[in-house]
């Protein structure tokens, strides 16, 4: 299915977040030929699955779409959903590349009419809700998906429940029969765009989160202020889906941590800021604590930060939280700390705890692939022995849509220097 | 400028030079989670935090003079979370040992806290809060004893309402035994607690 002829002027950007869209793009648009592969059934990565940007409040949607239209308007891109890079050999200006393809079971004749998950009864957890709700094994990715196709869960394929999908669809969308494929591309350059995962915050023991079910992160969060969300953006408890009337966030959850993250992951103590404006605007009256060690909002973003802190219900505790018990009743939190600016003991009780994680770098990890460098921490580093594969965005430092896209695009001009030195 | 406050590093290098694994500090960054986690801290004039906080304002006669050091009994919570991998234990148990040689004791009540602590941790493995304030409290005699009780009662309640403190005695965690083994061979080597 995957006729794609590359020559060793084309660049391969790998993962179609804001940098791998951004590189992607901005090659394409000084004439080269791109060929971008993203492993989600959609692109856009994480930003899709945030609620709002600060520091301007706006939907990541509109950016998002006016990438996409660039996208469709320009031949010289081509991408591929649930593919990933198998495998990378060779050099500058000649690599030789194997994309692997997995099966979507739904074909470009799809009509987004929704009949196959009408018929379907299976459920799956949704793992754009990172797990918090339900979806039907025939679903939509998520109401703003592009491309906007089904997808089939590889669970009912073969199944009765797969046979219902087929019979529901009008349009001959669903082929059952797809199979795994592979390609080869040939490729001049690589931008390597893969971004970063959330550090599990399960790791952080003392935290409860995965035990104690209030303590939430802040990717999960974004979700369900999100109106496309699990809990229609409404800010809820998972234990008894009640408003909550404080919440706690708990900055540097697993960063600056010798034990977790050794690094700051840049942009936790912004994301937490923003989401005390979630908070807000639907619950006036809910009381909120930050517990930080510093607040880095840096440059332009400190303008944010000072606009947060004149808002009398949110308080400012200078603590990195020492533990978290669970009121087994009624299922709120008892934190525990020392206010390093009083000395004091914090002993305090809050419905529902935001753990703002922090960002895990996707690296190379395949069998075959050239020599790419990695800092300590395991972020992607430009090796001067090895021109010809750059990253882009978080692979390289964790950090903000604003300054992936700057980074991105650096990203797409070393790839094309790469190919017009040969 | 008039009022100026001279920094005064002269006490921080002190112990940087002096005092085993002194330097370690350099890399706290006042998060306070080790005064946050440790067992003893409603015991504590100064939680670690604070001692490595005086010792960069040089605060000598506060941090040498302190119970803290004195009673800090290698529970290890602290050093298992500090996010900056710092040996808070050999830290203290230095400042410990250099203020012992500097001339300083520690107080009365101190000792015995630092004694019945070790004996529960030998007799059941764990600390029962609970108990052992009433056995330090009674090291002094009844009288006594009856008096600084009822002077704890309202930190007892709290805890207790915390769920920190359990009303039944603590039992004996299972594998005591190599427990006190790895005790005795502490005890042994001399390292059985700051003030042995
Ligand atoms: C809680 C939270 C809130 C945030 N809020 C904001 C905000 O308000 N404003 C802001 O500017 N920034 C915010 N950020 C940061 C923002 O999410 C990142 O800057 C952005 O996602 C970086 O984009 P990226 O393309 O580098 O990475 P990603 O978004 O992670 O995209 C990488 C893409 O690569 C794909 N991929 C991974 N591995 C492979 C592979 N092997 N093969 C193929 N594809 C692969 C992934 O599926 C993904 O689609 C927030 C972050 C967090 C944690
Ligand atoms: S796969 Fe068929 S039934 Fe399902 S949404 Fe697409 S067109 Fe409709
Ligand atoms: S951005 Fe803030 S919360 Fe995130 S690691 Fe850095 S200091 Fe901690
Ligand atoms: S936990 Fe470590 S870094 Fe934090 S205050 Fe204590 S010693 Fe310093
Ligand atoms: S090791 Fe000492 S300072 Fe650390 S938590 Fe235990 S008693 Fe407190």
């Amino acid at each position: 299915m995957a006729d794609v002829q590359t020559t060793s002027q084309a660049i391969l950007v790998v993962g179609g977040g804001m940098s791998g869209i951004t590189a992607a793009l901005e090659a394409a648009e000084a004439g080269y030929d791109v060929v971008l592969v993203e492993r989600n059934p959609y692109l856009g990565g994480r930003v899709t699955q945030l609620y709002q940007y600060f520091p301007k409040l706006c939907p990541p949607n509109c950016g998002l779409e006016i990438n996409f239209r660039r996208m469709r308007q320009n031949p010289k891109v081509r991408f591929f959903t649930m593919a990933e890079v198998a495998s990378i050999s060779g050099r500058e200006g000649d690599y030789d590349v194997t994309v692997k393809m997995a099966p979507r079971y739904v074909n470009e004749k799809c009509t987004c009419c929704g009949k196959c998950a009408e018929a379907c009864e299976a459920e799956i957890d949704n793992p754009f809700n990172y797990g918090m709700d339900k979806i039907k094994a025939a679903y939509l990715p998520h109401e703003f998906a592009f491309p906007m196709r089904y997808i089939l869960d590889p669970s009912i394929v073969g199944t009765d429940q797969g046979k219902k999908c087929l019979d529901a669809c009008e349009y001959g969308a669903i082929d059952p029969d797809m199979k795994e494929t592979t390609f080869d591309l040939k490729v001049g350059a690589i931008v390597w765009a893969a971004g970063w995962n959330p550090y599990d915050a399960a790791k952080i023991d003392y935290y409860g989160f995965g035990e104690y079910k209030n303590v939430i992160t802040n990717v999960m969060m974004e979700r369900m202020a999100a109106p496309n969300g699990p809990t229609g953006g409404r800010i809820l408890r998972p234990s008894d889906k009640k408003e909550p009337k404080n919440i706690a966030f708990i900055q540097c959850a697993g960063s600056r941590d010798e034990n977790h993250l050794p690094y700051c992951s840049g942009i936790c103590c912004l994301a937490s800021l923003k989401q005390t404006t979630y908070v807000r605007e639907r619950k006036p009256d809910c009381d909120i604590a930050i517990f930080f060690i510093d607040i880095r909002a840096l440059d332009r973003l400190e303008d944010f930060y000072v606009k947060v802190q004149a808002d009398p219900k949110v308080a400012f505790i200078k603590s990195k939280i020492a533990n978290i018990t669970e009121d087994e009743g009624t299922g709120n939190l008892i934190l525990e700390g020392e206010n390093t600016r009083t000395g004091e003991q914090i002993l305090m009780n809050f419905d529902m705890v935001v753990l703002a994680t922090g960002m895990v770098p996707n690296r190379i990890e395949l069998d075959a692939a050239p020599d790419v460098t990695h800092d300590e921490y395991g972020f992607f580093t430009n090796n001067p022995e090895q021109p010809g594969i750059y990253g882009a965005g978080c692979v390289r430092t964790p950090t903000d849509v604003a300054s992936s896209v700057q980074d991105a695009t650096a990203g797409a001009l070393k790839a094309i220097q790469s190919i017009a030195r040969r | 400028m008039e009022n100026k406050v001279n920094y005064d590093p002269s006490f921080a290098e002190e112990v940087f030079r002096n005092v085993d694994a002194g330097d370690e500090i350099k890399m706290c960054m006042n998060c306070g989670v080790c005064a946050g986690s440790c067992p003893l801290r409603e015991h504590m004039d100064y939680p670690p935090r604070q001692i490595f906080a005086l010792i960069r304002a040089g605060k000598r006669e506060e941090v040498l003079g302190s119970q803290s050091i004195m009673l800090c009994t290698s529970c290890y919570t602290c050093a298992v979370k500090c996010p900056r991998s710092i040996p808070v234990i050999d830290v203290m148990h230095g400042l410990a040992h250099y203020a012992l040689k500097q001339g300083y004791v520690p107080r009365k009540d101190t000792a015995a806290f630092g004694g019945e602590f070790w004996k529960q941790v030998y007799r059941l493995g764990r600390i029962d809060e609970k108990d052992l304030p009433r056995r330090v409290f009674f090291s002094g005699g009844l009288i006594e004893g009856v008096r600084a009780m009822l002077n704890f009662m309202d930190i007892g309640i709290k805890l207790m309402l915390h769920r920190r403190m359990k009303l039944l005695p603590e039992r004996k965690i299972k594998g005591i035994q190599s427990l006190r083994k790895m005790l005795d061979k502490a005890e042994r080597l001399g390292k059985g607690g700051a003030i042995a």
